[in-house]
């Protein structure tokens, strides 16, 4: 697989040449620039503190502060637990629409690729906006190239629908750290779809969590950071539910990091 | 005994299943069957299954680089870039995946694809098997066609393969009616296949007309006109994909498929859909090289038909120098020498096509002849939504310059128009491009010349190539 065609409308890229794709011998994979600016990235410096949203897209009274209203509700239901923060890197969109249609429902699992610049990158930004490590530097300790501190969980899928796609997409989007990624939940399958629920009914999280802790992978967990990789953000309660699962496991923290917000 | 007996009155097989699989392949998850059923029938042997992407065996080159090559079972594709890896759940492995056929449900190396071996069903009743005449077409054939028509019948009853090298605007379609109507009335099946969905839809009710007690399929993307039972079936190549050792006869239609006219799929997908040593009638005005050579060679036999329907000989293209025509077009401005032929079409009531290479191009230039406000300019390209509209207003008159990627239907037949390539030395443009944009101009009787340019920045051997084929078959048409 080359990077000289757009992995997803397929035609020749045409990067203008600069010096670091003369000096390898193949272009990585991606988008096209005119499929690429039909992407609407989230600029971190204007996203939720909490759930990483672009606030910009929103209405201003639906903001206080840098916290959007759905963050609000979060904290206080009492149901966020463990839970902090979360970064996508784009808002859901058309173009977004079609990646994603062709990623998961076409089955073309290349295109996570298309975005292993862009998420190395957030998940940089994500691990060093951690203040925690900010102290640890000024103490002399390790950066956090392969820290160990952290341990990387992609949402799994249920056995049922992992056999039907052929792949999990948070797997091959976790892929593109680079890191060792510890598959540590279950999913059981039968679940309710979140598409199906109304807003208030998708806010709760319900009684018996589909997500269940590999107990062979708690002690990895313990005292680490835990950073959750998903596709796509829409009102949070899987991701929690994940937390909540993992939260005997007695980690220091968990955030998440996903592809899209919408 | 009375095993026996009771094997003889249920069938070992499902009918429903022999029905839905015989003469197609599927992958097996798309079979509406359970799975115990379907692996029943396979331990019996009624259904055979393939893996749906197998290491390429061809290829000295792909063995001595090491590089490994893979082959769609499906799709036939072979290219590298088309083919994608991932960590597959289904069987544990680092799986490769063809990215050539998606849209019709992944193909995985792990995926099987499935093909009836067991007997063929029993057929209901093909009732127009006994009327006197299937085929109710009431025109007549020029001598030439005559014979051409006796001849394709007589190869394709034989078995073997025909060629016909028939130039633009000669009537290719009625010759094929004699050959078919004799496969009918044999019981056989017969496919057309096309590579472009607009023939397709034209041609369907043509056929329709001319065999009207058949029933007729056509196969598109978004076809309504479907019939699994029809013994003739008009396809196009991604439709014609999923028949396996179907059809009894082949007819390829390949006229005027430019820019679709390289299309290694078409081929792989008219081997696998045919049975095996059915016969293949090749309908094109520029036939592949090697289609070309083996019929030069006598090795498949074939007929030339080099006159049009109208009598006319076609008109010659002639070659006009453009300069750097890519750069000036970035910076604005079209070629001189371009700018003074359309003004001079434009004033003498002309309409034009204009083909040029690429999407951004005709945007470009689209843009840059509008500007000039000689007259009413649209561009249009394969996958334009108002395709339709602007190909109607155009053979209304209503738009004069028509600027496009690609050879319009053949329906878009408009008397007294000429063409310009703008860019002819682009490699996009080659011999059978070339010779089937001129193939466009002058197709009516009463105006049956016109002009054909090549605006080129330095003229290519395609361009030197397609003016002596067009020169070669009209000295074979004796002018
Ligand atoms: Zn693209
Ligand atoms: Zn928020
Ligand atoms: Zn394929
Ligand atoms: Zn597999």
């Amino acid at each position: 697989m080359n990077g000289d065609r757009c992995l997803f409308c397929r035609k020749l890229r045409e990067e203008p040449l600069h010096f670091r794709t003369l000096l390898s011998p193949e272009t990585p994979p991606g988008l096209c620039r005119s499929c690429a600016g039909k992407l609407a990235p989230i600029d971190p410096r204007r996203s939720c503190e909490r759930c990483g949203r672009d606030l910009g897209r929103l209405d201003g009274r639906l903001v206080h502060g840098n916290i959007c209203r759905d963050c609000e509700r979060w904290a206080g239901s009492g149901r966020n637990g463990l839970f902090g923060k979360n970064r996508s890197l784009y808002s859901y969109n058309e173009m977004m629409k079609e990646i994603i249609t062709a990623f998961k429902f076409r089955s073309d699992a290349v295109m996570a690729q298309a975005f292993r610049k862009e998420f190395r990158t957030a998940y940089r930004r994500l691990i060093r906006d951690d203040p925690s490590l900010w102290i640890r530097i000024r103490k002399g300790g390790r950066l956090f190239r392969n820290d160990p501190s952290h341990v990387i969980i992609p949402i799994p899928l249920s056995e049922e629908r992992l056999q039907q796609r052929g792949f999990n997409q948070a797997v091959l989007l976790t892929e593109n750290l680079g890191r060792p990624i510890t598959e540590a939940l279950i999913r059981r399958s039968g679940e309710e779809k979140q598409s199906k629920k109304n807003r208030r009914q998708r806010l709760k999280i319900p009684r018996n969590n589909p997500f269940t802790l590999d107990p062979q992978t708690a002690s990895s967990i313990a005292g680490k950071k835990v950073i959750l990789v998903d596709d796509i953000y829409t009102t949070g309660a899987t991701l929690r539910l994940a937390a909540a699962a993992i939260e005997p496991a007695a980690p220091l923290s968990i955030d998440s990091l996903t592809l899209v917000h919408g | 005994m009375l095993l026996s007996r009771k094997d003889n009155l249920s069938p070992a097989y499902d009918e429903h299943l022999q029905r839905y699989l015989f003469g197609r392949e599927c992958l097996v998850e798309e079979l509406p069957f359970s799975e115990e059923i379907i692996k029943r029938h396979v331990r019996k042997r009624f259904i055979t299954l393939h893996p749906g992407i197998e290491p390429a065996t061809d290829g000295l080159m792909a063995l001595l680089s090491g590089t490994k090559r893979w082959v769609c079972r499906r799709c036939g594709n072979t290219d590298p870039r088309e083919f994608g890896y991932c960590s597959c759940s289904r069987c544990g492995k680092t799986c490769v995946y063809c990215r050539h056929c998606l849209n019709m449900g992944v193909v995985r190396a792990c995926s099987r694809l499935a093909t009836w071996s067991g007997p063929a069903p029993e057929r209901t009743s093909l009732p127009w098997r006994d009327s006197s005449r299937i085929c109710e077409w009431t025109g007549t054939l020029s001598d030439v066609q005559e014979k051409v028509a006796d001849d394709l019948d007589q190869y394709q009853s034989e078995g073997k393969s025909f060629l016909i090298w028939a130039v633009c605007g000669s009537g290719k379609t009625e010759i094929m009616f004699r050959a078919l109507e004799h496969a009918l009335r044999l019981g056989e099946r017969a496919v057309l296949a096309t590579p472009r969905t607009d023939v397709v839809r034209e041609l369907f009710p043509r056929f329709k007309a001319a065999f009207p007690k058949v029933p007729i399929s056509a196969l598109y993307a978004g076809s309504e006109d479907k019939d699994p039972e029809a013994p003739f079936v008009i396809a196009t190549t991604h439709q014609l994909i999923r028949f396996y050792r179907y059809f009894d006869r082949v007819f390829i239609d390949e006229v005027d498929a430019f820019p679709y006219h390289y299309d290694p799929m078409l081929e792989y997908a008219v081997l696998k859909s045919a049975k095996e040593k059915a016969p293949i009638a090749y309908l094109t005005a520029t036939p592949p090289p090697v289609l070309k050579s083996a019929f030069l060679s006598g090795k498949l036999p074939g007929a030339k038909i080099a006159r049009r329907f109208h009598g006319y000989p076609l008109p010659v293209p002639k070659d006009c120098w453009a300069g750097n025509w890519r750069k000036l077009v970035g910076q604005g401005r079209l070629p001189e020498s371009f700018n003074q032929w359309v003004r001079a079409k434009m004033e003498s009531g002309k309409q034009i096509f204009v083909f040029v290479p690429s999407v951004t191009l005709l945007r470009e230039v689209t843009e840059l002849l509008q500007k000039r406000g000689l007259a009413r300019v649209a561009g249009v390209h394969a996958e334009d939504p108002d395709r339709h509209t602007k190909v109607m207003f155009f053979r209304e008159g209503q738009i004069r310059i028509l600027v496009t990627t690609t050879i319009l239907e053949r329906g878009v037949t408009i008397s007294g128009v000429e063409a310009a390539v703008l860019g002819a030395d682009d490699p996009i443009f080659d011999e059978r491009a070339l010779v089937q944009i001129a193939g466009r101009v002058g197709r009516s009787a009463s105006q049956p010349a016109g002009d054909v340019i090549y605006f080129h920045n330095g003229r290519t051997l395609e361009m030197i190539r397609a003016r002596r084929h067009i020169e070669q078959m009209n000295s074979e048409g004796g002018f």
